[in-house]
């Protein structure tokens, strides 16, 4: 049987895009882009400068002062290092779960329990085991206790469809509290003096790098930031993760394993945030305290999305907060401001970037 | 589409009437590409005028001058006698010029006055009352049927449509655009929108449809415009006065002979599994309604199973059920003989799939044309630790040249190219595999005249090399020409199916109705 078509037409020539924005423009974006950050930076500056003088300070000083307090001296500087390297990777952990269309905003409880299974670890095995053993598995102890933290969020979103925003939210109280009965019962140090627990064994402290204070954490944390780029960018894991985030309907569509997919982000997100733990715990603290680690998550999110979840300008970022955090306290020291006061310079800077930087990426699309 | 639709429209003299719209020797060029080269224009008060044209005949950057969006490199444009030189949309609409883009520009989760409140000019305070009032007097008084209150998200396309008809003259435009405005509807739905212009044209508005139907232009259009490369062909005639042939050879710019549908004898080979089986199939829609209710039917290798239906009569589960994408509350789903009960087991068994809705279903915002080819649902191709980008070019290369439909170039984003553009990265894509079954819904949607004879072409290769095929068209002519058998669906059931020596378009249109045998 035979059956005939329309008359059916014949080649007509390739429709060509019009081209969307010819490269001579891309100079003067750049330049505009530029402008907007400047413009968007001293908003946020001029803005807390009302803030200074409102409360009797001379800004002009407290910035001369600040400035000096923070890059003028070897150890200022040598503090932001040391501040940056749990920033770095708790904002990992926010870059590789966001890579998949989630936020991860549990940063916060992630590090706790990550220093707790990192402080438990070096409790249980003691002086038996030589320092360096005792911080690898303090390291692998973290990050698979990070990891399960956030596993609980990955497992509720997969199997109840509850937001992961919100679980992982709300387990940062929840570990708070676990961090709180802790040093209060069972690992309380001294029951009469301050709840913690006692100190890290000397050995199973994070060595220092030759010649200055600062921990090798930093170095973990840059060697994190490589790995995940490299993950993100080069590996087909990283390449699914990129179709999860941007249209999960395409990627299961595409045979790809999406529920796995999801869970492996937030499982290497909450490693990394374990890690970061573990870090700021055999690097800088050494004991669990209350108030443990406290803003380290937060902060990480706020630079996260400064670096618009991007692996290497996240070392940027972290750089910055780490840098306001530790002028903070010489505003509190030389200007006799509260330390907090910092907090409103950062919030202030947040927003106007990310409201400049959006309005831009607007215009070029 | 019934009879009414194809009636031929009333033939106007063009009158003494000042036009309401007059643009002459606009031209736009972006670099190399001559968008528009002295393209004229004129729309009268009280007329349907078609302009039509394959992709890229410059008929979207016409539109964008007129409505403000692009300015011209030269030629004028008088509303109403006056030259005016519109700098953007607000501006057009302030002239009294209306657009209604294809892609609908509501807020699903809003209420149909809060969506018009959204365009409407005026004070800080909605006045949802006095608003609803206002659009329900308007609906009246253009007939169209619009439910005030109603959020969008639980409206059909063709209500959508309508709400942004409302809103364009709400807003006081005196000329309507309506950029391929029946690209997204059900037969019916297109013959209740012609409905509406009918009586927009009585009323005194000049419309402007955009198309590439010549059934639609003989249907509701006074005069026809059609342009191609850039230029204008045909300006203003009337339609009857040409032949189909010559309308589209206008459009295209030479005539080819006829395809011929070899129909192969549906035995498929005795012995072989069904490409697709569907045994008593019951599954539920998104909103938790039955939406199939028990289908039976199979598609035999190298066999063409057309589905037609009103819009919603269950096409859409019934692909994701046959693709394994959604789960069946009861019955058997099988692809050449294995259960498939998920996305990868079909896959694995061979099935293809150009999904309804591609733009929701298979872009991936960010990514590249290169990047959307690697996801064709079969292993991602390894080197070292990521993937094999330099196979997945030469095999995307290797599709394109052999399925002929001219994708976009491979490092273009899919996310910025147009509707029918990323049909053909989609249908590339897919229908370049090797397959047991090709499940298509609406495979023509967005292409112009060309493609979809390609396309259709392509189908029938792919049936020929034995794979079954299931497709899903709003095109009754398309299916009856290359299906072997259809399957009519009717709210969820399977009211009919024909074979080929049974087709018949009355028979059809009474079974997508549920009409009893």
């Amino acid at each position: 049987m035979t059956t005939t078509l329309p008359a059916p037409r014949s080649e007509a020539p390739l429709p060509v895009a019009p081209p969307e924005a010819p490269a001579s423009d891309r100079g003067a974006r750049l330049a505009q882009a530029t402008v907007r950050w400047i413009a968007a930076l001293g908003g946020a500056f001029l803005i807390f400068s009302a803030l200074l003088i409102s409360k009797n300070a001379n800004p002009l000083t407290v910035y001369t002062d600040a400035w000096n307090s923070t890059f003028a001296r070897q150890q200022s500087i040598e503090d932001i290092v040391i501040k940056m390297a749990p920033f770095v990777l708790a904002a990992l952990a926010v870059v590789v779960p966001a890579r998949a269309g989630m936020a991860n905003v549990g940063g916060e409880g992630q590090v706790i329990i990550g220093a707790v299974a990192a402080c438990g670890t070096a409790m249980a095995v003691g002086d038996a085991l030589p320092g360096v053993t005792v911080m690898v598995l303090m390291m692998l102890a973290g990050m698979v206790a990070g990891a399960l933290w956030a596993g609980i969020a990955g497992a509720m979103r997969l199997l109840l469809k509850v937001n992961e925003a919100v679980t992982t939210l709300l387990l940062n109280y929840v570990a708070l509290d676990v961090l709180l009965f802790l040093i209060y019962q069972p690992w309380r140090a001294d029951p009469t003096g301050q709840p913690a627990t006692k100190e890290l064994q000397t050995a199973a402290k994070l060595p220092l790098l030759a010649g200055t204070t600062v921990n090798v954490g930093i170095v973990i944390a840059v060697i994190a930031v490589v790995l995940v780029w490299i993950a993100l960018s080069f590996t087909t894991w990283g390449f699914s993760l990129s179709v999860v985030g941007g249209n999960a309907e395409a990627a299961r569509r595409a045979g790809l394993p999406v529920a796995k997919l999801l869970l492996s982000a937030l499982l290497v997100g909450g490693a990394l945030a374990g890690l970061a733990g573990m870090v700021h715990f055999a690097g800088v603290e050494y004991k669990l305290r209350p108030g443990f680690g406290a803003q380290i998550g937060y902060t990480a999110f706020l630079a996260s999305w400064l670096a618009r979840h991007k692996p290497i300008p996240v070392l940027l970022a972290c750089f910055v907060f780490a840098a306001l955090t530790v002028a903070g306290d010489s505003l509190q020291l030389d200007a006799g401001l509260p330390a907090a006061t910092v907090n409103i310079l950062t919030g202030l800077i947040l927003i106007a970037v990310l409201g400049w930087t959006t309005s831009t990426r607007k215009a070029n699309s | 589409m019934s009879e009414a639709v194809l009636d031929e429209p009333p033939a106007r003299s063009a009158e003494l009437a000042v036009p309401l719209l007059s643009v002459s020797k606009f031209t736009k060029h972006f670099g190399e590409v001559k968008a528009n080269t002295d393209v004229d224009l004129d729309i009268l008060p009280g007329e349907v005028h078609a302009l039509v044209g394959e992709n890229g005949a410059g008929k979207s950057t016409l539109l964008k001058m007129i409505y403000g969006v692009y300015t011209p490199d030269s030629g004028r444009m008088l509303v109403e006698g006056a030259e005016v030189r519109p700098g953007s949309p607000a501006d057009a609409r302030a002239l009294g010029i209306g657009m209604v883009f294809q892609d609908l520009r509501l807020v699903p989760a809003f209420t149909v006055v809060e969506n018009i409140a959204l365009s409407m000019a005026g004070g800080q305070f909605l006045r949802p009352d006095a608003l609803a009032k206002q659009i329900d007097e308007a609906s009246a008084k253009h007939g169209l049927r619009v439910h005030a209150k109603a959020r969008v998200r639980h409206l059909s396309i063709g209500e959508r449509q309508r709400v942004e008809i409302l809103k364009v003259l709400m807003t006081g435009a005196r000329l309507v655009i309506l950029d391929e405005p029946t690209s997204v509807l059900a037969p019916q739905e297109v013959e209740a929108l012609f409905g509406v212009v009918r009586h927009l044209r009585d009323l005194g508005f000049g419309v402007v449809i955009v198309t590439h139907k010549i059934n639609e232009v003989r249907a509701i259009a006074d005069r026809v415009t059609v342009l191609r490369g850039g230029r204008t062909i045909l300006q203003g005639v009337i339609p009857s006065d040409y032949t189909n042939t010559e309308l589209i050879e206008a459009m295209v710019g030479r005539a080819v002979s006829d395809l011929v549908a070899d129909r192969a004898p549906v035995a498929g080979a005795a012995g072989s599994a069904p490409a697709l089986e569907l045994v008593g199939v019951r599954a539920n829609g998104d909103r938790g309604n039955e939406a199939l209710k028990g289908i039976t039917f199979s598609v035999a290798p190298g066999e063409l199973v057309g589905v037609a239906g009103v819009a919603g009569s269950g096409q859409r589960e019934l692909c994701e059920v046959a693709l394994g994408l959604r789960s069946t509350t009861s019955g058997a789903v099988r692809v050449c003989g294995t259960t498939t009960g998920s996305p990868r087991a079909a896959l694995k068994a061979g099935a293809v799939s150009v999904p309804e809705d591609p733009v929701a279903d298979t872009v991936v915002s960010r990514l590249s044309v290169l990047e959307h080819m690697a996801l064709d649902g079969r292993a991602l191709p390894r080197k070292r630790m990521g993937l094999n980008w330099s196979m997945i070019r030469s095999r995307s290369e290797k599709a394109n040249s052999a399925l002929g439909l001219k994708m976009a170039p491979l490092h273009r984003k899919v996310s910025e190219l147009s509707g029918g553009n990323i049909q053909r990265v989609v249908l590339t894509r897919e229908l370049s595999l090797d397959s047991t079954l090709v499940v298509a819904a609406y495979p023509s949607r967005g292409l112009d005249v060309l493609n979809t004879r390609r396309t259709q072409e392509i189908l029938l290769e792919k049936r020929n090399a034995s794979a079954g095929i299931l497709m899903i068209s709003e095109d009754l002519d398309e299916l009856m020409s290359i299906a072997d058998r259809i399957v009519v669906m009717h709210d969820g059931h399977v009211s009919g199916i024909l074979s080929a020596d049974e087709f018949d378009r009355q028979r059809i249109g009474e079974l997508m109705l549920g009409g009893a045998a």
